[in-house]
């Protein structure tokens, strides 16, 4: 017979199998790839939580060389950008919020209205002027991510649109079209991109406009800006409606619609990833794209690999039937990054952390966090950032950085970049005088209640209905009847409050 | 007269008393006797406590406005407010009618597959070939939704697909397989009868070859065929075995693979593959939605529950065992 204390201490190492069993399967399931890096000896240490827009989590050599220059102790977890929201939402709901958090984009910042309202952040609105660098950060974004005239979030700089058209120059040229400068024009490309055999192979394998399942940062929002659609909401009649309920949302609809019919546009693009989306304008199979102009640079990269003739140009003013040319605008930040006082306990712990932040926007660190380490990553030239030809590298080891900085270069000093390519050149000029045509969301400074609550829920059904119109599963009054359902489902909820709150 | 009435009624009364007390301490008494035995299922038991009954802890966040900040304890009270929002909502019967419609997919086009795979295996003779066959069906079980989702969308799309080009070269329409809703539920369960049915053949193989091989050699003699002999004898045979299976099946009846639906859902055929547990996710996880979701989730279980019980009950009622 086996004595008590055997007995006892094979339960015990039993329950510990168990509980390291448990604790081993969660940390593998956890996309965490933090490393808490060299110990620069300072016991200065916090977490934060950043999303990762490359399929691995980088090399910490870049993470050595800021914590050595700041001097503290940084972990980062590193969230796979497509299920960002989830995680922050799990997080969030099992109380376990690192020190800084990083929130994707205004849609997330809205979700996180209620808690910052009910003291769960720190305000730093009061302590910003006692930090150089971060009193640096312009006072107009500032202001967009206020609430109720507290700041609690500092935020990374976005240009306000770089949203235009990236097209085959070299098809184009073929065909002898020059840029579309109209709707129509846009269609007539996208109609001879698709038929008249711009690649001259002899065979009906192109179309012209590649989509993928994203009416936002996809092509859809931005050509119904070019139709004069409002961004999100809109003014009507001295009243705040959401853009749905305009006739050029409607109009920008049976644009696609008449794209798909056609097949000027790939059939799938409702279900339709980023990659493969892009992969079709790199092996040629279609011709243009509507999103962020800078992508030109990443684009043409690939695209030359597989093909060396190919030719990239970009456009932006593209006017609708109304003969006004104008694009939606993001509120000049992209990430935002707040500190739970879950995990942030003391004001002296708080100072720490924006102390990082403050020298995360002195240039030398800033270039460090975007550009990588000089010599290595990128070279300058005439005072601008020229990154290293081994693009492998960069990706691996630099990249990811960038979605812990913040402010823009005008603000935190760092270098821009080298224009080593005119389609690049261009996007940033264009991108420039997007600017003077910004279509602003009315409803930024704006609160509805129900909208935080039920607004994505709400905006769901929506987008359901556009892409069933679009695809011709359902016909207008079909989509009348989902606006319908969206207003009395809570819908009319939030048109009342954003008109009450104006 | 009374009285001795009376002391008989007590007297039986302690009675009961003492056999009850005798079981009790009879019980204990085995109990302690087998303690090594009992201690055994500890592990068991212990796994099942804190994974699966201590977070039914968190079942409480229905019937609450939860908000994280302010825990489970500072919540608001809110009743069943959640649960009357679900089944007044105008989703509610939408994606009742789907879970239900998956569910019968599964019971009766997938389940009975891996049945007749095992009879028809069961009758090849030449081992080799018989053995092949069975790893090469087992091999889909082990690769994940992701994979086998994203090899039916390279195959199935109109931009290039394999499938859509066949059937034009041949001078056929082209099928929107993806975004046409119609497609969706033949899509699903052959996809589930790809990757699993192989894989659920182990079970039912093992229990044909506890059959007894004199009931054969009977059966030979009495002239009946193959065909005879399998219907006769092999079926009977693991008759309880398909109807333990199908029990546990049925209480499976919403889990219908998350993953697999989720990969599988888009815009266009929301109205046909949106089930419980999708929905549970979006609200929840995506939208921040923990009470309600939780509700849904809660009510998903229930009806779990009630099923199997039910399940139980009619394979008792036809004279079988059950699981319980």
């Amino acid at each position: 017979m086996i004595n008590r204390k055997k007995l006892k201490v094979i339960t015990l190492l039993l329950l510990s199998l168990i509980v390291f069993a448990g604790c081993s399967s969660d940390s593998a399931s956890s996309d965490e790839g933090g490393d808490s890096g060299g110990d620069s000896g300072s016991d200065h240490s916090f977490t934060i939580m950043a999303n990762l827009h490359s399929p691995e989590v980088p090399d910490d050599k870049i993470l050595e060389v800021i914590e050595d220059k700041t001097n503290k102790d940084i972990e980062i977890q590193w969230v796979p950008d497509n299920n960002y929201d989830d995680r922050l939402n799990t997080a969030f709901a099992t109380n376990s919020l690192p020190e800084a958090v990083f929130l994707k984009n205004q849609t997330s910042f809205i979700q996180f209205r209620d808690a910052i309202e009910d003291g769960q952040f720190w305000e730093i609105g009061q302590y910003m002027d006692d930090f150089e660098n971060l009193s640096k950060l312009k006072d107009n974004v500032l202001e967009n991510t206020k609430v109720n005239g507290n700041l609690y979030t500092l935020y990374q700089g976005r240009p306000l649109s770089s949203q235009g058209l990236i097209y085959r120059k070299d098809w184009a040229d073929n065909l002898g079209l020059d840029a579309p400068t109209t709707t129509d024009e846009f269609m007539e490309m996208a109609r001879a991109f698709t038929e008249d055999d711009p690649n001259q192979s002899g065979t009906d394998d192109t179309f012209g406009l590649t989509d993928r399942s994203d009416l936002v940062y996809g092509a859809f929002k931005t050509v119904a800006s070019w139709f004069g659609t409002p961004n999100n909401w809109g003014e009507k009649d001295g009243k705040i409606l959401p853009e749905f309920m305009f006739d050029e949302y409607k109009d920008t609809m049976n644009f696609f619609k008449e794209m798909y019919d056609n097949g000027y546009i790939n059939q799938d693009f409702p279900v339709t990833s980023k990659p493969d989306q892009q992969e079709f304008l790199k092996n040629g199979t279609a011709g243009m794209y509507v999103g962020s102009m800078g992508d030109v640079v990443s684009l043409n990269n690939d695209a030359v690999a597989i093909n060396p003739d190919v030719e990239f140009d970009v456009q932006n003013k593209i006017e609708g039937p109304d003969g006004e040319f104008g694009v939606w605008s993001i509120p000049g930040y992209g990430s935002l990054v707040m500190f739970p006082k879950s995990s942030v306990k003391t004001e002296e712990d708080l100072m720490e952390i924006l102390d990082f932040f403050d020298q995360m926007m002195t240039a030398e660190v800033a270039n460090n966090s975007y550009w990588g380490i000089e010599g290595e990553h990128y070279e300058v030239v005439d005072g601008r950032a020229l990154p290293s030809d081994d693009k492998a590298l960069t990706d691996r080891e630099v990249k990811p950085y960038m979605a812990i900085g913040i402010g823009e270069p005008e603000t935190n000093g760092r270098f821009e970049s080298v224009f080593d390519y005119d389609a690049k050149e261009k996007a940033e000029k264009l991108t420039k005088d997007n600017e003077n045509y910004l279509i602003e969301d009315p409803t930024v400074s704006l609160y509805s209640e129900t909208y935080v609550n039920d607004g994505s829920r709400l905006q769901a059904m929506i987008t359901d209905a556009t892409y069933n119109y679009i695809i011709g599963q359902i016909d207008e009054a079909g989509f009348d009847k989902e606006v319908e359902k969206w207003r009395s489902e809570g819908g009319d909820a939030i048109i009342e409050e954003f008109n009450a709150s104006e | 007269m009374e009285t001795t009435t009376l002391t008989a009624k007590q007297e039986a009364k302690e009675e009961a008393k003492q056999i009850k007390k005798m079981k009790r301490s009879e019980t204990w008494r085995r109990t302690k006797r087998n303690k090594m035995i009992y201690l055994m299922i500890l592990p068991g038991l212990i796994y099942f406590l804190i994974y699966k009954y201590l977070p039914m802890y968190g079942l409480i966040i229905s019937f609450q406005e939860y908000k994280p900040y302010l825990g489970i304890s500072g919540s608001e009270w809110v009743g069943f407010e959640h649960f009357s929002r679900l089944f007044a909502s105008s989703e509610f019967w939408m994606i009742f009618k789907n879970t239900i419609i998956l569910f019968g997919l599964q019971i009766f086009i997938y389940f009975p597959i891996p049945i007749i795979i095992s009879l028809m295996l069961n009758e090849v003779r030449h081992s080799f070939f018989k053995r092949g066959v069975q790893t090469l069906i087992y091999i889909p079980h082990f690769m994940s939704w992701v994979v086998i989702v994203s090899v039916s969308y390279v195959m199935l799309t109109l931009d290039g697909g394999i499938v859509n080009a066949i059937l034009e070269e041949l001078g056929f329409q082209n099928i929107n397989f993806l975004l046409n809703e119609d497609w969706f539920r033949p899509m699903y369960i052959l996809q589930v009868i790809w990757r699993e049915a192989g894989w659920g053949t182990i079970i039912f193989l093992a229990a044909i070859t506890a059959v007894d091989p004199q009931l054969y050699e009977a059966a030979r003699m009495d002239g009946a065929n193959r065909f005879r002999q399998m219907w006769h004898i092999t079926l009977p045979a693991i008759r309880n075995v398909i109807i333990v299976l199908l029990i546990l099946k049925i209480g499976d009846v919403l889990e219908l693979g998350f993953e697999h639906v989720y990969l599988l859902l888009n815009s266009s055929n929301r109205n046909v593959a949106e089930i419980f547990d999708t929905y549970v996710y979006v609200a929840g996880l995506q939208q921040g939605q923990f009470s309600y979701s939780t509700a849904v989730g809660f009510f998903k279980g229930g009806v779990g529950l009630a099923m199997v019980v039910f399940a139980n009950w009619l394979a008792k009622r036809m004279n079988e065992e059950g699981i319980y």
